[in-house]
């Protein structure tokens, strides 16, 4: 009991680096997982668009206009090209339409005028840029064969209201899962940063030589230490999982409250296991209290660059992925993928799954057996000295 | 006699403590003066006030004859302070932590590392030089500490407790680095709550309490405050009450107790106690041996003064 | 008396692991891992090759514009090739869909095309405009086609020669130039903003050499600072020298941190040279001016004062775009005053603007900022570090 008290004292002492990372969290989760649109009917993906007409009163030019902003969402922006090229950078636009003075008129005219361009090069620009240039290849055959402003117009946008009818089969929200997967995914960066920060620092404090040697000389039997203590980091890392789940319930919502939901869950509780075996394994290799938040810092986030915690897998360059086969999160977050677009949850379609459990509990009982061996070595060289 | 210090009604209050209440007293030049006190009493307070690192509310305070401040560099050159906690670089050797402290006071390289060879030699650490501090023991760190702060030679040196917590083989050797220094024509303000270290080292003593002055003069004098003159200690063998009762009625005897077969009597005052006791042992035939004669201490004193002892 | 401090500055601070683990390698760990997340997602940006599956019936067969279309678009060998298209049995299609192996299901009926697709997506309304972009060229040459037919039948002529009719209008459809000129700016990777938040970071956390020098210096932070006061030297030089040394140090360190990220993960600076130095060097003073003013300032343990050292930093980086680039842009459109606090955001920006654009007046703006800011806090410490006295030690 003792034992136990004493781990909660120390605990205590860090819970600001705990609740740093539960707010890195919530942070990263609200600024992620702020989609909205669900259902299943077809929504056209729409490119973020900024116009600049100076062409204001002309009857062509206008229906332009209204062209791009019937297909595209129309960005607020201030008419200032710094402002503009900023927007470009940042993606907050694709795409930049400039039409210049008398374009309707030279148009009318056989003069050719320019429309000039800016483009972020993506695929919205590539969507916008395909918009743009299917309507004006329809207004310029229509100007080529007639040149009433007005027959223009309508045939024009006869044309353009002609629409595929398109039909959409999939009965699965992926807007909901892609937001659960979202969340799960960075909470590995935030279980084995507070699992294992937290645990190799109060582990290391017991270790330290001078209270590893109070204890050994103690009246307690030095095996049944070692027991509570494990005993004690099992609890903080199983209140770890139970906290960041209900966090998760919280900001994720409805689609948790399911079967899938379990399979997020129990695949996080096994994450979180092995992430216990990475952290006992560290207290035992490392001799320096110091060096903790260091290492913590590089295996945390190596795992969640790598392995897809913040940028999606299928973002990652392939050999980056390849090299992330040998990470227990590569495991964890590739459950969370599958999840996120499986349409019937059963025993065949969870194989793959099950698979990546397996996997994840290998990896714990490997850093189990070596934090054996080490720890081993490391009483046979004290009982030496 | 030069006056190398001179405190005046110095007043150092903190929020609520006063901790140096109205203290004045002066250094002499060449003598080791040891401000004893327990823990708490205003000892490394005073000597902070004296260095002009904490401000305080009332009070002059000189060295050398001149007023003390913060910019008083012509002062400081000449002054060495050892600090109670370990004030040194962990990221360098021993060698290059002195000659670091020791380049803050002396330019020239041939001097500094003349200097530094004798403040090596002085606390022992000749072994020591490419060393770690987190490689020395707690008592060689202490030793490092002391050289640190010697070993420009200054002229006025003050020795915040440098030996607490040492093993008994780097306090000799401190003590007798610091009984060098005293020899080398240095001045030296010594505080500990050790009376032993202060018995053997300083000539003249300042017994500190809550800020204030209890009592100062040297060792022997202030034993002369103590209610207590003299103690023998006795191995008897064969002595009966009727016995102890004509020694109690001594003229000058305080107590007689009895435990076991060790007989302790307490004088008032001295001069042919010891010869009285012995006669009367002879004349009852009382077989005894082993005699010891105990001056009192200057724990005695403080407790006579204070009610406390010093380590409480 | 300058050079010794300097000496014994630059000994202590290469003896201290911790520090320049933090300050020399955490930054390249840190730069490596991007390199490893984001070099890969622009390349992602561009439009893919769209896996679809046409069903092979009547329609479709009989559809000389669709067949065509399609081909051209699904030819490997076409640059601009969009698709890569099977034509199957409607089962067939359907099973591929399924197993989310294409992306949508082309069917021509008697009611024109028909799109299945499972989700809505970037891909899915490519497609569908393309298939949009064909009804309408249809469209578009019959209307053109009624018309010149009326228009011959109004002017008299009963011998139409429709095919050649029908010819010279798919021609004038099919060879319609849309003139259209791209005005973008070069350099329009904004991946490289991580990478200059990485600078930012490790100018500003070059602070922690400062800091570790400073608490040096001062006798109610340290028991080496009581030593240093009661010593005859100026505090002034003596700490000057040793910033100087934390300076270089710092200084060496993002140089490393420069030529690693240019050399080995091939981040781009931009072609100015210059200014990209002179803009490293004003942020490290930042760093350094605002470590100075932690340690002076904060009245409290090291732990305790690195741990406030590295929130401050990582709230910066994280405000200008550490951990989401969109976040920068967020600032800078709607709270731009935070700008003007955020050291960490005027270095980014600075090396952005080096980068994107061509003038130097937002640069300008950014090293002044800097310059402002290392004022403020050398103002705000200045009392912390000329006092030689205290109330308590």
């Amino acid at each position: 009991m003792t034992v136990f008290k004493t781990f909660w004292q120390v605990v205590n002492k860090y819970k600001a680096t705990v609740i740093l990372y539960t707010v890195l969290l919530i942070g990263f989760g609200g600024l992620n997982m702020a989609t909205n649109e669900t259902g299943t009917t077809f929504v056209a993906s729409k490119p973020d668009l900024f116009i600049v007409n100076e062409d204001k009163d002309d009857e062509l030019s206008n229906n332009l206009v209204k062209y791009l902003e019937d297909n595209t969402t129309i960005k607020e922006l201030d008419n200032d090209e710094e402002k503009i090229n900023d927007a470009i950078f940042y993606r907050d636009v694709n795409y930049v339409v400039y039409i210049p003075k008398n374009y309707g008129k030279d148009l009318l005219n056989d003069k050719h005028p320019e429309i000039k361009i800016k483009s972020t090069g993506d695929y919205q620009a590539s969507l916008a840029e395909m918009m743009l240039n299917r309507y004006l290849n329809i207004q310029n055959t229509f100007i080529s064969s007639n040149k009433n402003v007005d027959d223009i117009i309508v045939n024009i946008n006869e044309t353009l209201n002609k629409k595929t009818n398109i039909e959409v089969t999939s009965k699965l929200d992926t807007h909901a899962t892609t937001k659960a997967t979202s969340y799960f995914n960075f909470a590995s960066y935030s279980i084995m940063a507070a699992v294992i920060f937290i645990i190799c620092l109060v582990l290391s404090s017991f270790h330290e030589s001078g209270v590893n040697k109070r204890t050994i000389v103690s009246s307690m039997n030095y095996k049944k230490l070692n027991r509570n203590l494990l005993l004690s980091s099992l609890v903080y890392s199983f209140i770890v999982w139970v906290f960041y789940s209900v966090l998760g319930l919280i900001m994720v919502g409805d689609i948790l409250f399911s079967i899938r939901g379990i399979v997020y869950m129990l695949n996080c509780l096994i994450f979180t296991f092995t992430s216990l075996t990475i952290a006992l394994l560290i207290s035992t290799l490392i001799k320096n209290k110091d060096a903790v938040s260091g290492i913590v810092n590089v295996i945390a986030l190596g795992s969640a660059f790598l392995c897809g915690a913040f940028v999606p897998t299928k973002l990652l360059p392939d050999s980056v992925l390849t090299v992330a086969h040998a990470l227990p999160s590569y495991w964890y977050i590739n459950t969370n993928e599958l999840l996120s677009s499986m349409e019937v949850i059963n025993m065949s379609t969870l194989q793959p799954v099950i698979t990546n459990f397996i996997v994840l509990l290998g990896f714990g009982m490997v850093f189990i057996i070596i934090n054996n061996v080490a720890t081993y070595y490391k009483r046979n060289i004290v009982k030496k000295i | 006699m030069k006056k190398i210090i001179e405190v005046k009604n110095l007043t150092k209050e903190y929020k609520q403590v006063k901790a140096v209440d109205n203290l004045s007293f002066t250094v002499n030049e060449g003598e080791i003066l040891g401000l004893l006190g327990p823990n708490g009493s205003g000892k490394t307070t005073t000597i902070n006030c004296i260095l002009s690192l904490l401000e305080f509310q009332k009070g002059h305070i000189k060295i050398f004859g001149s007023e003390m401040t913060p910019d008083a560099y012509d002062l400081k050159r000449q002054i060495g302070v050892v600090f109670q906690e370990v004030a040194i670089f962990n990221e360098l050797t021993v060698y290059d932590n002195l000659d670091y402290f020791c380049g803050l006071y002396i330019s020239d390289k041939k001097t500094r590392e003349s200097y530094i060879e004798d403040a090596i030699n002085l606390v022992g650490l000749e072994k020591y030089k490419k060393f770690y501090p987190k490689q020395l023991s707690g008592g060689l760190l202490r030793r490092l500490n002391i050289a640190c702060g010697i070993a420009h030679k200054p002229k006025l040196i003050f020795l915040d407790e440098p030996t607490v917590a040492v093993d008994p083989q780097s306090r000799n050797n401190i003590l007798e680095g610091i009984e060098k220094l005293r020899d080398g024509g240095a001045t030296i303000v010594y505080t500990t709550h050790y009376m032993e270290e202060v018995e053997i080292l300083c000539d003249r003593i300042i017994i500190l309490d809550k800020g204030r002055i209890l009592a100062e003069g040297s060792s022997d004098e202030l034993k002369e405050l103590a209610s207590i003159d003299e103690k023998i200690t006795v191995e008897v063998k064969n002595i009966t009450d009727k016995v102890l009762d004509i020694i109690r009625k001594f003229k000058n005897v305080d107590e007689v107790t009895l435990n076991m077969n060790t007989l302790t009597v307490t004088y008032k005052k001295g001069k042919n106690n010891l010869e009285e006791l012995i006669e009367c042992f002879k004349s009852n035939k009382i077989k005894y041996d082993k005699i010891t004669t105990e001056k009192p201490t200057l724990n005695d004193v403080f407790l006579n003064l204070t009610g406390k002892g010093l380590r409480d | 008396m300058f050079g010794h401090n300097f000496k014994y500055s630059f000994k202590t601070l290469l003896k201290n692991k911790m520090l320049l683990f933090w300050t020399f390698a955490f930054p390249i760990i840190l730069g490596l891992f991007f390199n490893m997340a984001f070099s890969d997602i622009e390349k992602n940006e561009t439009l893919d090759i769209i896996d679809i599956a046409i069903i092979d019936n009547e329609y479709y067969q009989e559809n000389e514009i669709y067949k065509s279309t399609f081909k051209t678009l699904s030819d490997e060998e076409n640059e601009e090739q969009l698709f890569n298209t099977t034509v199957t049995t409607e089962e067939k299609a359907k099973s591929l869909l399924s197993e989310d192996k294409i992306t949508g299901i082309l069917k021509l009926t008697e009611n024109g095309p028909l799109l299945t697709v499972n989700q809505s997506g970037i891909n899915e309304t490519i497609l569908r405009y393309v298939v949009d972009e064909i009804t309408s060229t249809i469209e578009v040459t019959n209307k053109i086609f009624e018309d010149k037919v009326a228009e011959e039948l109004m002017n008299g002529n009963k011998q139409i020669d429709y095919e050649k009719l029908h010819k010279e209008i798919m021609e004038l459809v099919m060879n319609n130039e849309t003139n259209i000129k791209n005005v973008s700016n070069d350099n329009l990777s904004y991946t490289m903003i991580e990478y200059y938040t990485l600078i930012a970071m490790s100018c500003l956390y070059g602070g922690m050499i400062a800091m570790f020098i400073t608490n040096y210096k001062l006798a109610n932070m340290n028991s080496v600072g009581k030593r240093v006061s009661v010593s005859p030297i100026h505090k002034g030089s003596m700490l000057l020298g040793s910033l100087l040394a934390s300076y270089i140090v710092q200084v060496v360190g993002l140089a490393i941190l420069f030529l690693f990220t240019i050399f080995v993960i091939k981040v781009n600076y931009g072609t100015k040279l210059l200014p990209v130095i002179l803009l490293s060097l004003v942020g490290s003073l930042a760093g350094l001016t605002l470590g100075v003013a932690v340690a002076t300032l904060v009245k409290s343990n090291e732990n305790t004062k690195t741990g406030i050292l590295i929130a401050l930093t990582m709230a910066g980086c994280f405000l200008s775009g550490m951990m989401g680039i969109t976040m920068k842009y967020i600032i800078d459109k709607y709270v731009p005053i935070l700008n003007m606090l955020n050291p960490a955001s005027m270095i980014t920006d600075g090396l952005y603007s080096l980068y994107y654009y061509d003038t130097y007046n937002r640069y300008i703006f950014n090293i002044v900022s800097l310059l402002l800011f290392s004022l403020v806090m050398i103002v705000i410490s200045i009392r912390g570090l000329r006092r030689e006295k205290y109330d308590s030690i």
